[in-house]
């Protein structure tokens, strides 16, 4: 963000909250949205490790509940502006303009760098020749059309979420194509990382701490997001919220933050900005391994959904895991798809290239009648609620098209489908403990069941259901499985898949699920059944 | 901008007539759009429609007319009431002259051969249009053209469709409740259809009222099972356009679908009946389309499949009635019907 635009977010929010706020005060008055404030704030602090750290922060909060006590109508006035000002200065961070200028041109080299030269040993032995990234890295999709949308107006970009590796890999891919850094809100956990958290901010990154459940910091957030992209500030959301635990493709979108798009365009006509469109582009990333896999399929199985965090102590904080990860990706001649799908409008209409909407069927439409309330373009909240519902749905359907199957999905949902299919009797937690009664499966009937579920994944190909990775759309059931196997056993602490003579080992039974799971949702598993 | 000056009503069968009427008789400017030209010359010339709601004196706020594009663009609120096999070509047609800001009702209760799609699926389809409702009860045609109090159900994703179409439907004989759930109402509609052939049958065969009362609760039942595979909500099948529409359809015969049961059961030829009804009785090709999606989906339906089997597959009604009385009892309640109910 630019340094003269950040001054003019920070107290555009600020006055919007408070204007808002204070007008509606006789529905809610100032005095519980301060109360929810300070509680919220408390318990989260207290409710965590009391560290010297925290000390200021719990005092501060138990001065501003004696203030409240006390406190006129004028007084509560400034408290919320005081908080609202406290909110968002966190959330933009220390973004430093000139870093931002270096860090933008230095990312690719650096990125370049850590992949190439992250283990020399691993180099020398392994590649006799410079591995290029954008062998490794493929960005395809809707390119140009993303980027003279850039041009015509603002664009989110919403992709799939696996990795904390993703807003690296989206942003690198964003400036192969010549587009500037997207901001993007990324957890505070991230921030931690010195070196990693000094890059983020400074490419953009604003920050997102998920454990602040006051409504008022939700709002903050949201409003921060609205004037971003009213400036014209491309912005990358990842609306499942947090990293997909199961492997699977998001099916439930989070939309608060994708609502802003819509609020953002309502208040771009209101003022007639010259530049009011704002694009939509959902993004598929595709992995053929995934970095925190372990961490995040043990999280999803040990309390299903119960969890609301994944604990930061994950694989994407310990370097060495990330350098172990890139060395394999080269190493194994590893694939990674970035997709970029069509772009729609903020109502899920597809566009065109000179910023179009269009229908199902092709036919133009003036999208700014969605918004009509007595003829005037006006907000509607729960109409405006519905249009992000029906976007959401949208981008689902977006995702679901455009994931790219690869290797390992492959070979893991035939082996999981396999084990469901000779243990009925067992529910899967007992299936993933114990692996099923036999320990192996026959090979044959294992290509058996791939040459089915392949035939089929080629017909929803055909008609735009899914797509499949260019390396074994044409290759044999064995030369598939032996690109899984070889990923299978270079990374993860336990090998996945073993195989042993003429029989398949599964040896990491969680982890083939969560690799499975990326084939959920295409009514492959009939195809099991022969 | 738009000025939009009128209503628009597709489809000038007895529903789409009646609630042309229905919104005429309160004053608005209605646009009924015809398919037949002789149905638009005798609204025109004689305010009545002969071939589908008989003599009865039509509101003069009527205004008859076989141009779509007029409809679209004079009024913002267009309510299509067309058979399922018409609904797609003509909503297709309607979308290319609306615009975004526009209104699109669906009074059509029937299920799309084939892809299984319902209807507000198709307006999605086939439209620009995001603003769409579903009108659906116990609404007999005859009945409300009489003036008995009646009601309906208007559901909408967008709570702005729902208020404007209680807005302009109230009247002190007619009024319209809102829902959120809109497959839950639609498909209310489309399955009450069925067990009302199952209800005639019912009737045809002399059976009494507790033979009627078992076709239309496990009919509910059925309704709701097949409904959750939809996304509707259980709830929504206790209400107006569930079991409402069943305790209507399910004992009037004024109801086309009761009557195609009812002479079934009096041995005459399905054909036969479908020639002398003289209306369209959509639970009749709704069944085939359910029954496919019920095999797809695994569902066991005994109400809806035996209708199936009898209609399609000829199958002997006694036959039929004695296997579904065969049947192992299961506990009345589906544990997950429960947990449906809770959430919803």
């Amino acid at each position: 963000m630019k340094a003269e635009h950040k001054e003019a977010v920070i107290s555009e929010v600020i006055r919007r909250i408070t204007v808002e706020k204070i007008q509606n005060a006789d529905k809610i008055p100032l005095e519980t949205i301060i109360a929810d404030t300070i509680y919220h704030e408390r318990k989260r602090l207290e409710n965590g490790k009391t560290t010297k750290k925290a000390m200021p922060a719990i005092l501060y909060w138990k001065k501003m509940n004696k203030r409240l006590i006390h406190a006129s109508e004028a007084e509560k006035q400034a408290m919320l502006q005081e908080l609202s000002q406290n909110f968002v200065r966190e959330i933009i961070g220390n973004f430093n303009p000139k870093v931002y200028q270096f860090a933008t041109k230095a990312l690719p080299i650096l990125l370049n760098i850590l992949l190439n030269a992250m283990s020399p040993r691993i180099f020398s032995s392994h590649f006799p020749h410079w591995p290029e990234l954008s062998d490794r890295l493929l960005v395809q999709g809707e390119i140009q059309l993303l980027q003279q949308l850039a041009q015509l107006g603002t664009v989110i970009l919403v992709p799939t979420h696996s990795s904390h590796m993703d807003s690296i890999v989206v942003g690198w891919a964003l400036h192969r194509l010549g587009l500037p850094a997207f901001t993007y809100g990324a957890a505070i956990s991230l921030f931690k990382n010195r070196l990693i958290g000094y890059f983020m901010g400074n490419l953009g990154a604003y920050r997102v701490d998920r454990q602040k459940t006051a409504v008022l910091y939700k709002e903050i957030l949201k409003e921060y997001t609205t004037g971003m992209l009213e400036y014209g500030y491309h912005t990358l959301f990842f609306p499942g919220g947090t990293r997909s635990r199961s492997g699977a493709i998001e099916t439930h979108l989070k939309l608060g933050l994708l609502g802003s798009g819509l609020r953002a365009y309502i208040n771009n006509l209101i003022a007639n900005n010259p530049k009011p469109n704002i694009f939509v582009v959902p993004c598929t990333i595709s992995y053929q391994l995934v970095l925190e896999a372990e961490h995040l399929i043990q999280d999803e199985l040990k309390s299903t959904g119960k969890s609301q965090y994944i604990s930061e102590d994950d694989e994407f904080s310990q370097i060495r895991r990330i350098l172990n990860f890139l060395a394999g990706i080269l190493r194994l001649d590893s694939r990674l798809y970035v997709h970029f799908c069509p772009a729609m409008d903020l109502f899920g209409n597809l566009v065109n290239e000179q910023g179009m909407s269009f229908d199902h069927r092709g036919r133009p439409v003036d999208i700014t009648r969605y918004l009509l309330v007595s003829q005037k373009i006006a907000p509607n909240i729960q109409r405006d609620m519905q249009y992000t519902r029906e976007l959401g749905e949208e981008i689902q359907k977006s995702y679901l098209k455009n994931n790219v199957v690869m290797s390992t999905h492959l070979a893991a949902f035939v082996v999981h489908e396999l084990l469901k299919k000779h243990n009925p009797e067992m529910d899967l937690y007992r299936l993933l403990r114990t692996g099923g009664k036999e320990e192996t499966l026959a090979i044959h009937e294992v290509y058996e069941a791939s040459e089915r579920v392949l035939s089929k994944l080629k017909k929803l190909e055909s008609s735009g259901q899914i797509r499949i990775d260019p390396h074994i759309r044409d290759a044999s059931v064995d030369q598939i499985f032996d690109e899984a196997l070889r990923h299978f056993r270079a990374y993860h602490t336990k090998e996945i898949l073993v195989r042993q003579g003429d029989r398949l080992d599964p040896n990491d039974c969680n982890l083939l699920y969560y690799y499975h799971n990326r084939l959920l949702n295409y009514e492959l598993e009939k195809e099991i059944e022969g | 901008m738009q000025n939009y000056d009128s209503i628009g009503v597709v489809g000038a069968n007895s529903w789409g007539t009646t609630l042309a009427h229905l919104l005429g008789k309160h004053g608005h400017r209605v646009l009924l759009w015809a398919k037949e030209p002789e149905i638009v010359e005798d609204i025109h010339q004689n305010h009545r429609n002969a071939k589908f709601t008989y003599d009865f004196p039509l509101s003069e706020k009527i205004v008859p007319t076989q141009d779509l594009e007029q409809v679209a663009r004079r009024c913002e609120v267009v309510i299509v009431s067309l058979s399922s096999q018409l609904f797609r070509p003509i909503v297709y047609q309607l979308g290319n002259f609306l615009h975004a800001d526009q209104i699109l009702i669906s009074a059509c209760q029937g299920l799309e051969s084939g892809t299984h799609c319902l209807m507000h699926q198709i307006i999605q389809e086939e439209t620009c249009i995001k603003k769409i409702g579903v009108l659906s009860g116990p609404n007999l045609f005859q009945e409300i053209l009489k003036g008995s109090p009646s009601a309906g159900v208007i559901a909408s994703r967008y709570h702005e469709v729902i208020h404007k179409n209680i807005h302009i439907f109230s009247s002190p004989d007619f009024k319209l409740y809102g829902s959120e759930d809109v497959p839950g109402v639609e498909l209310s509609g489309i399955i009450k259809n069925v067990i009302a052939i199952a209800a005639g049958i019912a009737d045809g065969l002399g059976f009494g009222s507790n033979t009627k009362a078992l076709v239309v609760t496990r009919g509910i039942s059925e309704m709701a099972r097949i409904g959750v595979k939809f996304g509707a909500k259980p709830i929504t099948f206790t209400g107006l356009a569930g079991i409402g529409d069943l305790i209507v359809t399910c004992s009037s015969k004024l109801s086309p679908n009761y009557r195609v049961g009812y002479y079934l059961a009096q041995s005459q030829s399905l054909s036969q009946i479908l020639r002398e009804l003289g209306t369209i009785a959509e639970g009749v090709s709704t069944v085939k389309v359910l029954h496919e999606f019920i095999v797809k989906m695994k569902l066991s339906l005994p109400i809806l499949g035996g209708v199936y089997t009898v209609l399609y597959e000829n199958r002997p009604i006694p036959e039929v009635v004695a296997e579904l009385m065969n049947r192992m009892s299961q506990f009345e309640f589906d544990p997950t019907m429960y947990t449906e109910l809770r959430e919803a």
